[in-house]
């Protein structure tokens, strides 16, 4: 299944902005008639570096500085707490964590196996777009705060005449040893089928176009990492391609190093993020859990939340940062998702470790 | 009346040994020494456990729909690893890389240790032994970092080649870097390993080969080779398994192309959810570096691991 943003969407979501405002604070915001007992603290699950800084920022500071509770970010990897979340859950235990920030794929993950807490009666819901809500779940089990893409980042200074304009730049003899992939080839399978001459609306039924397009790039020995590892290979000057989230890319550019992005005509992938709470919280905890969460969906918290990562938010409205105007990878009209794909989390789910597989089979070989 | 007392030691001594009496009376003193193991078969029984654990969960399968593990049992996780090239090919790496990695580090780890052991003055040997130990200090993925900054394009190495007008060359991220990383990793243990066994060669058994006209290569070959075996059985099986079920060096020095199986298992606990196949990974390995180790054991004894026994 295959989802285009469409302009209907990003207007229901405009037309929800008013009431956004009347439920933009925590404090003016009651799911209870009487507020249940603070806890000590929250603990949220995080990615560390500029992603925790920039929650830290847009919304646990605020969230803390309104209500008095201390929020704790915890750094384990998001596919490292899953299954001590699941754990918890089986074993009738209180979960790790309260609030769990996670790609929407590995948090569909969990709300089909249940330890996620329905999240449908937020009030901030009300006014965000399309979005927010997770494709092919019952109510709101998670709530997505942003989309970002798996952009194609690059060095300019050897790309003198433009951007790249073609995925197929990666198979050209100067880039051999010099371009990078996740290690699980995530954000780099759907626009391979489209570069491999095959179609999306053939996933996941086939695509061998991608397997074929891939195990031509595995001819040029790509590095394969995790996000750290493209803003450090960059730095260190081991590549000068790279498939990766465009918030990496713009990080490194930060730090300095002379780097751009752009999305090629076979387009890219556009996924979302989101947070949910496992099941198992005592009721005052999960509370407080949910208030945590409807904050991050209000316009301030989101605003500065997403300044920080450089990525579109889930509430109408929101101004780009200075940097990323009109970049494409920072959509906000519906004409700036033509080239954006996005496929269900349903259907990712359902096949994510089979094209994992086949990725590590084509790679490892 | 004798003013005569005790030392004090003593008599603490004796106070410990009644107490000693009470918790543990005469009576049990045959059952000391399981005592004695007792805290080491508790944590080798946790472990057991944890091992059946793991089988029962080999033997599920993941419901996609659900991510819930099957109720039913099979062994559909043990025929996907088995039929898959991939992890046939990982399986490969790993042995091939814990091989090489054992051998290079006893090369390289016998003549330090060796040093070690008989060079005369204390400076020198303390000198030796601090180099040794700052490894373990600084920890594995620490150390793998460094490597990533002294062999990177950018890095010290190829800084000194482009003095002589060499253009950077791709050190990293290959199958020898990784080799190279567990080496490195290594080393400290075997030398470790090895020292004990050197210790116990007398220094005049070299001599009295010297005096009968062997070089001091033939020494070394024919006398103090044989000699240290034990201690390099030792150490060799110790870095076998420890470089057989590695995942941060291949991790961090293979670029994502040169997965051992311990990435592999990660993969499946962490990435994809599947516990099930993770799970029959994990036995397989056990399996494997079982094996490999009884076969060592087979072919050339326990060495200082029989402590003392002949096998």
């Amino acid at each position: 299944m295959i989802h285009r943003l469409t302009r209907r969407g990003l207007l229901r979501g405009t037309a929800a902005a008013g009431s956004a405002a009347l439920l933009g604070s925590v404090a003016g915001t009651r799911l209870w008639a009487q507020e249940p007992e603070k806890p000590a603290e929250l603990i949220v699950r995080a990615w560390g570096g500029s992603w925790v800084e920039a929650l830290k920022a847009g919304v646990s500071d605020p969230f803390t500085k309104a209500t008095g509770i201390a929020v704790r970010h915890d750094l384990t990897e998001d596919n490292e707490i899953q299954p001590k979340v699941w754990a918890a859950a089986a074993q009738g235990r209180v979960p790790p964590i309260h609030i769990n920030w996670d790609t929407t794929t590995n948090a569909t993950k969990s709300a089909l196996r249940g330890v996620t807490e329905d999240l449908s009666g937020l009030p901030n819901l009300a006014a965000t777009t399309d979005l927010a809500k997770p494709v092919g779940l019952d109510g709101y089990p998670i709530v997505n705060t942003y989309g970002y893409v798996y952009v194609l980042a690059y060095r300019p200074e050897v790309f003198p005449d433009g951007p790249p304009k073609s995925w197929d730049v990666l198979l050209e003899p100067r880039f051999k040893g010099r371009i990078a992939l996740y290690n699980d080839g995530i954000g780099f399978h759907f626009p391979a089928q489209v570069a491999g001459g095959g179609s999306l609306e053939d996933i996941p039924g086939n695509m061998q176009p991608a397997w074929d397009f891939i195990a031509k790039v595995k001819e040029q020995q790509p590095l394969l990492g995790e996000d750290p590892d493209f803003t450090a290979w960059f730095q260190n000057g081991e590549i000068d391609l790279a498939c990766t989230i465009s918030t990496n890319a713009r990080e490194a550019k930060k730090n300095g190093v002379d780097i751009a992005w752009t999305v090629p005509e076979e387009g890219c992938k556009f996924d979302t993020d989101g947070l949910w709470i496992p099941k198992g919280l005592p009721e005052n905890e999960l509370y407080w859990a949910k208030q945590y969460i409807n904050f991050a969906i209000t316009p301030e918290a989101q605003q500065v939340w997403l300044d920080g990562l450089g990525l579109p938010g889930v509430v109408p409205g929101l101004t780009p940062p200075a940097d990323l105007a009109n970049d494409p990878s920072y959509p906000t009209k519906p004409e700036d998702f033509e080239h954006l794909i996005r496929i269900s989390a349903q259907v990712q789910v359902e096949n994510e470790s089979d094209w994992f597989a086949k990725f590590k089979e084509i790679m490892q070989g | 009346m004798s003013s005569f007392r005790y030392p004090l030691r003593w008599r603490l001594m004796d106070a410990l040994e009644r107490a000693a009496d009470l918790l543990w009376p005469e009576r049990l003193s045959r059952f000391t020494g399981w005592l004695m193991i007792a805290p080491a078969l508790l944590l080798v029984g946790l472990l057991v456990l944890g091992l059946a654990e793991m089988a029962d969960g080999s033997l599920r399968t993941l419901d996609r729909a659900t991510f819930l593990p099957s109720e039913e049992l099979s062994l559909a996780n043990y025929e996907t690893a088995l039929g898959s090239a991939t992890y046939w090919r990982v399986f490969g790496r790993s042995i091939l890389g814990a091989t090489l990695a054992t051998a290079l580090t006893l090369a390289l780890a016998f003549p330090y240790a060796y040093a070690l052991v008989r060079v005369p003055g204390a400076v020198t040997r303390k000198a030796l032994l601090v180099v040794l130990f700052l490894p373990f200090f600084i920890g594995q993925v620490v150390r793998a970092y460094g490597w990533l900054i002294i062999l990177g394009n950018g890095g010290m190495v190829n800084e000194a080649l482009g003095l002589v007008g060499i253009a950077p060359q791709r050190l990293l991220f290959n199958f020898p870097a990784v080799v190279f990383g567990l080496v490195q990793y290594l080393l400290p243990f075997a030398v470790l390993m090895l020292a004990p066994a050197l210790t116990a060669i007398p220094a005049e058994t070299e001599t009295a080969a010297r005096s009968l006209g062997a070089s001091w290569v033939r020494t070394i070959w024919h006398v103090v080779l044989p000699m240290a075996r034990p201690g390099l059985i030792g150490a060799g099986l110790v870095t076998m398994t420890l470089a057989l079920t590695d995942f941060a060096t291949p991790a961090m020095l293979g670029g994502g192309s040169q997965d051992f199986i311990a990435n592999a298992i990660y993969d499946q606990f962490f990435r994809t959810a599947d516990q099930g196949l993770g799970s029959a990974l994990a036995l397989m390995l056990v399996a494997a570096g079982s094996a490999i180790v009884a076969l060592v054991l087979g072919l050339f004894g326990a060495g200082t691991l029989a402590m003392g026994a002949r096998r």
